[in-house]
């Protein structure tokens, strides 16, 4: 019997220079979107202890929004998501309202709640599924497709638009968090639920614009989706991990906490890819994820 | 010893099931059969940690699909094993290969509570998904069980005294619900059981009353680990063969969550209920509809269960009530509402046959109107869905349906816009 685990012995190939300076460039890019896809579970899972594992599933919901906005009427996919995102806004607050008049008020949020996203999540899915079938749809505009070379650097527009537009959306809501009434507000929920009551505070109503302010980050997280890569609706799957690797990886509730988890998991992932293939990224990540859950759960820079 | 008269009861039922199949004549009584006794076994083995303990594995496809694998890995790795009356090459038999394959499961639930059952539940959770990624990509990538491209098992048309395979594969199976049942139950009465349910009540109090929580929680990871790669073992014979999407597949992971879910999680009925129900069901559409709508019809299912019966179908057998005041509030009778309606309307654009599954989703939204009216005071907002359903169910012209449709969007307007001075507003705490 020949000894079949012949992936494990698959080749340390040498590394040309160019190729890992690119590939990390590309890391870094793909880590500012990965940011942009898990500010919103580092709102709601990391701050407000909602374990809303449908979050892949309003992304690939915005990124549909997307689609159909711009191949219809023409206008830019990131414009229109910023244009939708008060539509997701409404809709995490009415998702807040029935997860908490149905689980919190009765603290079964633990089983039923969690039982209760996941269906969410299937329901999106599927019904995109049925609507617009199991092709690769992709949107047009501007910057998808030229690139800049900056010397042996081959900087993609349609990454480095994403990348900014990412960057910008995680600025808006740090200073959000942390200089507005509402923002600081936020962060006492995250911080201690019971004094805020103490204090003549509904938590619930916080809670509920916290929620919903994490879904409409998924409808600009959707378009920036569907601008990097062609979307159909089962690959919201693959993002469940994701979203959650980076969220623990930074620490919970620490939005620079999970920039720099997502940069990690891209550059992580981008050079696995590069010289490994590209099936065996997703590996990477969640094995990531397994060995931080294990070692250090409180993330790399966790409380 | 009353474990052991349950475990002959069960094996009687089991043998009248197989002797009730065999006279039916027709052998897809047993592929189909097949798949409802491997969700049960599936279903039993979630509801031992979910149900039990309280913590939730969306990973059940992993360690479902460990089991598979390891059968063809040892199917390849020992080819030929020439038995005393058959002259053709055989591999290991199946017993030997379930046996295996829940050793190989229950160590992996094993190292995976280990690594993070010390954390919050939710983080279990998010690992149980992470493993069964990481799994799923390993397998993916290892030729030698097929890679990407999948294996083929070839299993013998006949097997000596049983006959035809699949009816052997059947019987094991039924031996394996069999299995299932008795440990979850013996489970349910035992000081373990009553350790778990202390568990899943308060984690923190039980600790605190000295239950070895941890220790607790490893015990119902394995046990239920190794159960699910039990009912996994079998599999590559069933199908033939096996590639790492229909192992891996979503189905096993939502169904294993949703049959408990949707029978009652706290006693070992209620997976038994929840996956004949929905297992047979599933059965049933996927002759007459399309996979996906299947799917969602799961999918909904889940979600209406856990909102509007708490503790399942058991629960409503044993007399406690739905939470009507909860599908009362403005938001959840919206939500449920709007999404109770797309499976009505897929289901709609499929064949004739389809139209009385529409009935569980009609049902839901005259539950839904009528706690919504009983709440708001207007008790004729039930007769809205019910003309709809009528209207719908009918095979008529398609202009029936635009009035039935219609009549949901009023039901839906009123219940939300429409609020007499004289109504009743029950205060929502519990």
């Amino acid at each position: 019997m020949d000894i079949p685990f012949d992936f494990l012995t698959n080749a340390l190939v040498d590394i040309p220079f160019d190729l890992l300076v690119n590939a990390l460039v590309a890391g870094l890019l793909l880590g500012a979107f990965y940011a942009a896809v898990t500010i919103g579970v580092s709102i709601s899972f990391g701050m407000l202890d909602i374990v809303n594992i449908a979050h892949p599933g309003f992304i690939i919901l915005g990124s549909y929004i997307a689609y159909i906005v711009n191949t219809r009427l023409g206008i830019d996919p990131i414009l229109a998501s910023i244009v939708v995102a008060p539509a997701f806004y409404a809709l995490g607050a009415l998702v807040y309202q029935v997860y908490y008049a149905s689980f919190e008020r009765y603290g079964q949020e633990a089983l039923r709640g969690l039982a209760f996203f996941f269906g969410l999540l299937f329901v999106t899915e599927v019904t995109l599924i049925l609507v617009f079938g199991v092709d690769y749809r992709y949107v047009e505009a501007p910057y998808i497709g030229p690139s800049i070379p900056i010397g042996i650097i081959d900087l993609p527009l349609r990454m480095l638009v994403p990348c900014l537009v990412a960057l910008a959306l995680i600025g808006t809501l740090q200073l959000f968090l942390s200089w507005s009434f509402l923002g600081r507000a936020v962060m006492a929920v995250a911080q201690d639920q019971l004094a805020l009551q103490l204090m003549a505070a509904s938590p619930t109503r916080i809670k509920r614009v916290a929620f919903a302010l994490s879904i409409a980050t998924t409808s600009i997280a959707g378009a920036l989706l569907i601008v990097i890569q062609p979307v159909e609706p089962s690959i919201g799957r693959e993002y469940i991990g994701r979203v959650f690797a980076i969220c623990v990886l930074g620490g919970l509730g620490s939005l620079p906490g999970a920039l720099i988890g997502a940069f990690l998991l891209g550059i992580v992932e981008s050079v696995t890819s590069t010289f490994y293939g590209p099936s065996w990224a997703p590996a990477v990540a969640f094995g990531f994820l397994l060995i931080t859950l294990a070692v250090r759960p409180a993330g790399i820079f966790g409380r | 010893m009353r474990t052991l008269t349950f475990f002959l009861v069960c094996l009687a039922v089991a043998a009248a099931v197989f002797v009730l199949a065999r006279l039916v004549g027709n052998d897809y009584v047993f592929f189909a059969g097949y798949v409802v006794l491997q969700y049960i076994v599936l279903a039993t083995a979630w509801n031992i940690l979910g149900g039990y303990t309280g913590y939730v594995n969306f990973g059940s496809a992993a360690f479902f699909a460990l089991g598979a694998y390891a059968s063809v890995f040892l199917h390849k790795a020992f080819p030929v094993v020439t038995t005393y009356f058959l002259d053709e090459p055989y591999a290991l038999p199946i017993p030997a290969l379930i046996v295996i394959g829940a050793i190989i499961s229950g160590f992996v639930g094993l190292g995976m509570g280990y690594l993070t059952l010390r954390l919050r539940g939710a983080f279990f959770a998010i690992a149980t998904l992470a493993l069964a990624v990481v799994l799923q990509t390993l397998i993916t990538n290892w030729s030698y069980v097929g890679g990407a491209r999948g294996a083929y098992v070839i299993r013998p048309n006949e097997i000596e005294p049983i006959g035809p395979y699949i009816h052997y594969l059947f019987l094991l199976m039924l031996a394996l619900v069999v299995i299932a049942l008795t440990v979850a139950r013996s489970i349910e009465r035992s000081r373990l059981g009553l350790g778990f349910a202390a568990i899943r009540d308060d984690e923190l109090a039980a600790e605190a009353s000295g239950v070895p929580t941890l220790k607790l929680k490893l015990i119902a990871t394995t046990i239920s680990g190794a159960l699910m790669g039990m009912a996994g073992a079998p599999f590559p014979y069933y199908i033939g063969y096996l590639q790492p999407s229909s192992a891996f597949a979503l189905d096993y992971a939502v169904n294993s969550i949703a049959m408990p879910m949707i029978g009652g999680t706290t006693s070992w009925v209620g997976p038994l209920i929840g996956a004949v129900l929905l297992g047979t069901l599933q059965q049933v559409a996927t002759v007459t509809i399309s996979s996906s709508v299947n799917l969602l019809i799961v999918g909904l299912l889940i979600v209406d269960c856990v909102i509007i019966a708490p503790t399942g179908i058991l629960g409503l057998l044993q007399g406690r009530r739905t939470a009507r005041d909860v599908v009362a509030d403005q938001a959840v009778f919206a939500l449920l509402f709007v999404i109770n309606v797309i499976p009505i309307y897929f289901l709609h654009q499929e064949a004739l046959s389809a139209r009385p599954l529409e009935i569980i989703f009609w049902a839901v939204l005259i539950f839904l109107a009528l706690a919504r009216g009983r709440m708001i005071g207007l008790p004729w907002l039930v007769a809205l869905p019910i003309v709809g359903a009528a209207l719908s169910v009918v095979p008529g012209p398609s202009w029936l349906w635009l009035v039935s449709a219609l009549t949901l969007v009023i039901c839906l307007a009123c219940g939300l816009l429409l609020r007499p001075r004289e109504a009743i507003v029950r205060s929502g705490t519990p």
